[in-house]
């Protein structure tokens, strides 16, 4: 029998709307709290990178967050009265901006409300993936006009974890060094802790082979934290030698997915779990550093290997 | 048979039901009328609005045999009557299940006569009817349920035979999920085919004449792997496949089926029929 919690969630209810009524509250007040619910529980969201730059010629002036506030809800109301805009600065520079939505008929829908979080001394803006997306033009143009850039792009980088995102773009976490000779295996206390006396030389040196490689191309410390990676190729098919009566065709289309609570971990642990090749394909490992995790691959012409093309 | 399409159904082997007669269906539904309102009484099953009344209704499904061996398909369906805010009374079903059995021509040469072989049962519905039905069925027949898993190996058949067929309209890719074991991190990976090029690709494997052989489906499978091989240098291979999903029809490892197109209705219950059977024996 489950415990009927209705009526302490009620009584809770009832609780905070009095509150409110005591002492006034206002939207205001009730988005400003939207927003600090919004920031303890980002993760629930699914965030969208976009890349900002600036005009030729800009220069880098200091941050003035009131003038930022100012430009954003003038160019935004500029073209649209009904909206609830709202900002909050949080510690790490990051300051959160709550916008809700209507149409020159109605009102601001609370419920469905638009954030953005923008760090002034960076380039980069993480907007919540928004149902509605005939508000994003305008959204876009109001943080390029408020925060003095040029143009903004949508990048093809996605995550629920919105501190990996930062960590990708802010090139916060361990990264490797491209290097095309392998670096010498250093003092590290990675031997395993049960050795299988039986195992022999040539798998121990295969494992350490993989470990390292493995290292080289994901790097020492924690991997970003995504949970997805998709691919949409379009590349020719390639038979094997064995599969002779297979012809080759024109393009192979498909969609691939890699669904993971840990992408970049999973993926990690496959050549050593005996499930892929050390190294990994670049198509997977290039994703924190090329800063992307929706993909299109086209075959390039005349070129065996499947290279990566920009949309 | 619109009905059958679009819907997810758990699948079921059951072994061979003891003195059930197609003449009492009328007797049988009053009996577990009964029982399942009994059992709801006891706060079993799940309440919707103001239950007015449960009705179970026994009927044969036409058509859903392979040869004239096999037994007529049984349906059982729950329809619930209630009361909406207007006062209006509604009957709605909200549970059904069918027992089939097709081609299952091996399973019937050793049974003796007082046994009715319908292998396969699929439930659309709460859990907790399927469970209610599922008691009363071995209590009365004296046969077993279990739940249908299916393995990579079947589904792999599935998959290239699934993508061999040719649809109409509503083509969808061929999609097939693959879940990796052995790691500490779940990932899931799905890789869907353009059913253009999936249908393509059987068909250049595809070579005897009217049957589809094992070196056929692992050659199709293989040349799946071995593309994504090259973009990844991953060995799909090593991993377990769960799902697949064709323009006929889903099925998951577990036991669901969802079928899209009426056309190969039959070839898709036999497959199962198939399995049901290997199940029980």
């Amino acid at each position: 029998r489950r415990l009927d919690m209705r009526p302490l969630k009620e009584a809770i209810a009832e609780a905070v709307v009095q509150l409110c009524q005591e002492n006034l509250a206002s939207i205001k007040e009730a988005a400003v709290l939207d927003i600090v619910y919004n920031h303890t529980f980002q993760n629930k969201r699914v965030w969208t990178v976009y890349q900002m730059t600036k005009a030729t010629g800009g220069e880098t002036d200091i941050f003035d967050f009131t003038a930022f506030k100012r430009k954003f809800k003038r160019r935004i109301q500029s073209s649209l009265i009904n909206v609830t805009i709202n900002f909050k600065e949080f510690e790490d520079n990051a300051i959160w901006i709550r916008i809700a939505w209507g149409t020159s008929y109605t009102k601001p829908n609370q419920y469905k409300a638009t954030y953005v979080v923008y760090h002034s001394q960076t380039p980069y803006a993480f907007i919540s993936k928004s149902i509605n997306r005939s508000n994003l033009p305008l959204l876009c143009q109001a943080l390029i006009v408020a925060s003095n850039y040029g143009d903004i792009r949508e990048m093809e980088l996605r995550s629920h974890c919105l501190d990996s995102l930062k960590d990708i773009v802010f090139k916060r976490y361990s990264q490797t060094f491209q290097t095309h000779h392998p670096k010498p295996l250093q003092e590290r206390n990675v031997a395993p802790e049960n050795v299988d006396p039986r195992l022999i030389q040539e798998d121990k040196s295969e494992k350490e082979r993989i470990q390292r490689v493995n290292r080289e191309v994901f790097g020492d410390g924690p991997q970003p934290k995504l949970e997805f990676a998709q691919y949409k190729l379009e590349t020719m098919f390639k038979s094997n030698p064995k599969m002779v009566n297979v012809s080759e065709r024109e393009s192979f289309r498909c969609l691939v997915k890699f669904s993971s609570p840990h992408l970049l971990e999973a993926l990690k642990s496959l050549a050593p779990a005996g499930m892929a090749d050390a190294p990994l394909s670049p198509l997977l490992t290039c994703i924190p550093h090329k800063a992307r995790n929706y993909f299109k691959i086209k075959e390039r012409k005349g070129v065996l290997a499947a290279s990566l093309v920009s949309p | 048979m619109a009905f059958l399409l679009r819907k997810q159904w758990a699948l079921y082997s059951v072994t061979p039901l003891y003195k059930f007669s197609y003449a009492n269906m009328k007797e049988y539904s009053r009996h577990l009328s009964a029982f399942v309102a009994a059992e709801k009484q006891k706060g079993l099953a799940m309440v919707v609005g103001i239950d007015l009344s449960i009705k179970v209704i026994f009927s044969t499904l036409l058509g859903l045999k392979g040869t004239d061996r096999d037994q007529a398909a049984i349906l059982v369906q729950i329809a619930s009557k209630t009361q909406t805010i207007s006062g209006k009374e509604e009957e709605k079903v909200v549970w059904s299940g069918w027992f089939c059995c097709v081609f299952g021509d091996e399973l019937l040469e050793n049974v003796p006569e007082d046994f009715i072989c319908l292998p396969l049962f699929l439930a659309n519905g709460a859990e907790t009817y399927t469970a209610i039905i599922g008691t009363w069925f071995q209590k009365t027949f004296d046969c077993c349920f279990s739940r249908l898993t299916i393995s990579p190996l079947n589904l792999a058949w599935m998959a290239a035979m699934w993508t061999g067929y040719k649809v109409d309209s509503h083509a969808v890719a061929t999609e097939l999920i693959f879940s990796v074991p052995c790691i500490p991190q779940r990932l899931d990976i799905s890789y869907a085919i353009h059913p253009e090029d999936a249908q393509a690709l059987w068909d250049t494997v595809q070579n005897t004449q009217g049957e589809v052989t094992q070196e056929e489906v692992d050659l199709f499978m293989d040349c799946l792997y071995s593309h994504f091989h090259r973009h990844f240098k991953i060995h799909l291979s090593a991993t377990r496949l769960v799902k697949v999903s064709t323009s006929i029809a889903s099925v998951h490892s577990d036991g669901n089926l969802k079928i899209l197109q009426s056309k190969y209705l039959i070839g898709v219950l036999m497959l199962l029929t198939e399995l049901a059977i290997l199940q029980i024996q």
